[in-house]
């Protein structure tokens, strides 16, 4: 067995049946993504009036919100926020890794730090992740062992555990929270009403990568808008449970920098966390594919990761079957969103599994299906 | 580009490769040419040992001008036909017994489309989905018992693009109850597309069920939504990706039990190649 084929073992081993166990012993949880999907698909049918309405709610609450077409205007617009020889610490991001901001922060003369355990692993490793999740799902205790001594120099015994891995990475990333001066993060959700983004998450990571520097950016695609804040706490729920993750750990909540309201109840920014808080909506193919009836399916994704566990393709090509990070049958879909690769699509065998497990009722083979036919049509015009 | 190569021999041949036509019908002697309800094999048992052999050519495919020279060269061989046949035989029998009456088309019989389907070729499959219904229509034909859910799927999607309105059942569907013809225990490699595109599932399970053998389940091998593809329809794409997954889902099966049963002429080609697999009709009567 390679180091892939043992480490999917066990992660599928580990995961399908917790997650499993959580939808049985919280039923309520299916009713949630109903309702969660009906939102997504209200903002996916009006998307530029509530691409307007978050805008203006960040601002409303002492925010900044731009909306950028591509990844290079959004890269610069962070940049601009950054500026140059900062330390920048990361919470783990897919729209992040879309626009290369780690690289490109770094090539500016930043500092940078993933936070998320298995993405700090991927940064050491100069590797792309493997999972949206889980990213260096694809690496063995015995992996990590090696990677730590080389890359942080420092001691870390050929048995050591899992919580030994652990404790050596929290204490080499606590100095760099700690200094910090900008945090950016992803957002699991954004409430269009209130301005609010959520983040789900285990670590403690995102906690402190939101509120220690004195500056937090959010970056998110379009699709990650839901109507209310009501409907961003959905989405946090719904995303643990599917992910085998719930209850999660933390759910993280973030209205505008920070603020007070104690002295004569008057409402003051900042207050201790961060004193300014930034959104970067973007867009990289996401507006246009809002547009096409089978495809838009794509755009209700939640980032779970479910269907990667079952799907027979992903389980023998992992990293390789897509374009990172998307991979797995929602990376097949996505790669062709933001990357427009249809090869990805190719290589579906129609299992079936992604949608039925798929909490967001996603079609996925349909959208795959699509995508094929959209690469058959391109060949096709071209002889 | 493979789709209108396809396409193209569906035409010559009638069929997606080039093959001589009396393989798909020699199974048949004593069932009445046409009819308003037919047996509709589309040529899949029959050929199903191929599309290894095939696949191996798509590479190539485009390269060549004709492939007509092949359709005499390539047959599958003396003992798989034979299984097919039987296999076939046993359907029609099982079929026959239980009071279904049907006709078959013999030579007529068109291909489903299944593979444009498969690959993406949605212009071509919708094309050609209009062209056999037409042709059905004009044999009067009301009623297809499909055997393979290839087949069965494909004829189900004809609605997208034509006016289909043929009814379309499943030969086990039309059984009612069967007796195994083996004893112990099994487990069902199920087809993706009865299991969870078709909703057949459980229709074959309750009819093995009550045979007399023993089913084994796993929630994380044969679960519904667990339970892996065989990679026979990736095949024409990436053969390496097909045998891998095929290899690792005889793995997953073999745990469970020594017999493995399928309910799919493409699955049965795909796994045999890494272990003595039976189709459904080889285990019931
Ligand atoms: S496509 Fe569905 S199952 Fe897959 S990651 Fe997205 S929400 Fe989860």
């Amino acid at each position: 067995m390679s180091e892939w084929d043992i480490a999917v073992e066990r992660t599928i081993n580990n995961n399908v049946p917790r997650v499993y166990k959580t939808l049985s012993q919280y039923p309520y949880i299916q009713d949630l993504a109903k309702e969660l999907r009906k939102a997504k698909l209200e903002v996916l049918n009006n998307l530029q009036k509530y691409v307007e309405q978050t805008m203006e709610s960040v601002k409303r609450i002492g925010g900044n919100a731009y909306y950028a077409t591509n990844v290079y205007e959004a890269r610069e617009i962070i940049a601009k926020i950054v500026g140059k020889n900062k330390i920048v610490v990361l919470g783990k991001s897919m729209v992040a890794y879309e626009m290369g901001l780690r690289e490109y922060l770094k090539e500016l003369g930043n500092e940078v730090w993933e936070t998320d355990l298995g993405e700090f692993l991927i940064q050491l490793a100069n590797e792309p992740p493997s999972h949206i999740i889980a990213p260096a799902i694809h690496m063995t205790r015995e992996r990590v062992v090696k990677l730590l001594r080389e890359k942080l120099g420092v001691e870390v015994s050929e048995n050591a555990t899992h919580e030994e891995l652990v404790a050596i990475v929290r204490k080499f990333l606590r100095e760099k929270f700690v200094r910090a001066d900008v945090g950016i993060t992803g957002a699991n959700a954004i409430a269009a009403d209130t301005g609010s983004i959520i983040l789900v998450e285990n670590e403690g990571n995102i906690r402190m990568s939101t509120v220690l520097p004195p500056v937090h950016i959010a970056v998110a695609g379009v699709e990650k808008i839901v109507p209310t804040f009501y409907h961003a706490l959905l989405e946090a729920t719904v995303q643990a449970a599917y992910a085998g993750l719930y209850p999660p750990t933390y759910i993280n909540l973030t209205s505008g920098p920070s603020s007070t309201g104690d002295i004569e109840m008057k409402r003051v920014r900042p207050a201790h966390g961060p004193k300014e808080f930034h959104l970067v909506l973007l867009d990289n193919g996401r507006v246009k594919i809002s547009q096409d009836e089978v495809l838009k399916e794509a755009l209700l994704c939640i980032r779970c990761g479910r269907c990667h566990l079952h799907c027979p393709v992903y389980r023998v090509l992992g990293v390789n079957w897509g374009v990172p990070p998307f991979t797995g049958p929602m990376g097949a879909m996505w790669s062709y969103i933001v990357y427009g690769d249809t090869k990805p699509a190719t290589l579906c065998t129609h299992s079936g599994n992604c949608k039925e497990v798929c909490p967001m009722g996603i079609n996925i083979p349909r959208v795959l299906e699509k995508i094929k036919w959209i690469a058959n049509d391109k060949e096709r015009n071209k002889t | 580009m493979l789709g209108k190569l396809i396409f193209q021999n569906l035409q010559k041949f009638g069929f997606p490769y080039p093959i001589d036509k009396s393989v798909c019908t020699s199974w048949a002697k004593d069932i009445p040419r046409g009819g308003e309800t037919i047996i509709y094999t589309s040529c899949m048992y029959q050929t199903a040992s191929l599309s290894d052999v095939f696949s191996k050519f798509i590479p190539y495919a485009e390269k060549l001008s004709s492939l007509s020279a092949l359709a005499k060269l390539i047959k599958p061989s003396k003992e798989e036909i034979e299984r097919a046949y039987r296999i076939l035989q046993n359907i029609s029998l099982m079929l026959k017994r239980r009071g279904v009456q049907f006709g078959y088309l013999y030579e007529d019989e068109p291909y489903s489309g299944a593979i444009l389907l498969e690959l993406g070729y949605l212009d071509e499959f919708g094309e050609y989905a209009k062209i056999v219904t037409d042709f059905f229509k004009q044999k009067g034909i009301k009623r297809i018992i499909t055997v393979d859910p290839h087949t069965h799927n494909a004829l189900l999607r004809y609605k997208e693009f034509t006016n289909f309105d043929i009814e379309v059942v499943s030969y086990f569907e039309l059984l009612g109850n069967v007796k195994a013809r083996i004893q112990g225990e099994i487990v069902v490699h199920d087809s993706c597309l009865y299991s969870r595109f078709l909703g057949k599932r459980e229709v074959y399970r309750s009819l093995l069920n009550s045979s007399g053998v023993k089913l084994v389940e796993d929630e994380l091998v044969t679960g519904k939504d667990t339970s892996y593809c065989c990679g026979g329809p990736i095949k024409p794409v990436n053969r390496e990706l097909s045998e891998k997954i095929a290899r690792l889902r005889v793995e997953q099966l073999k745990r469970l039990s020594e017999n493995i049963v399928v309910v799919c002429p493409m699955c049965y080609a795909n796994l045999s190649k890494y272990h003595k697999i039976l189709d459904f009709a080889e285990v019931v009567e």
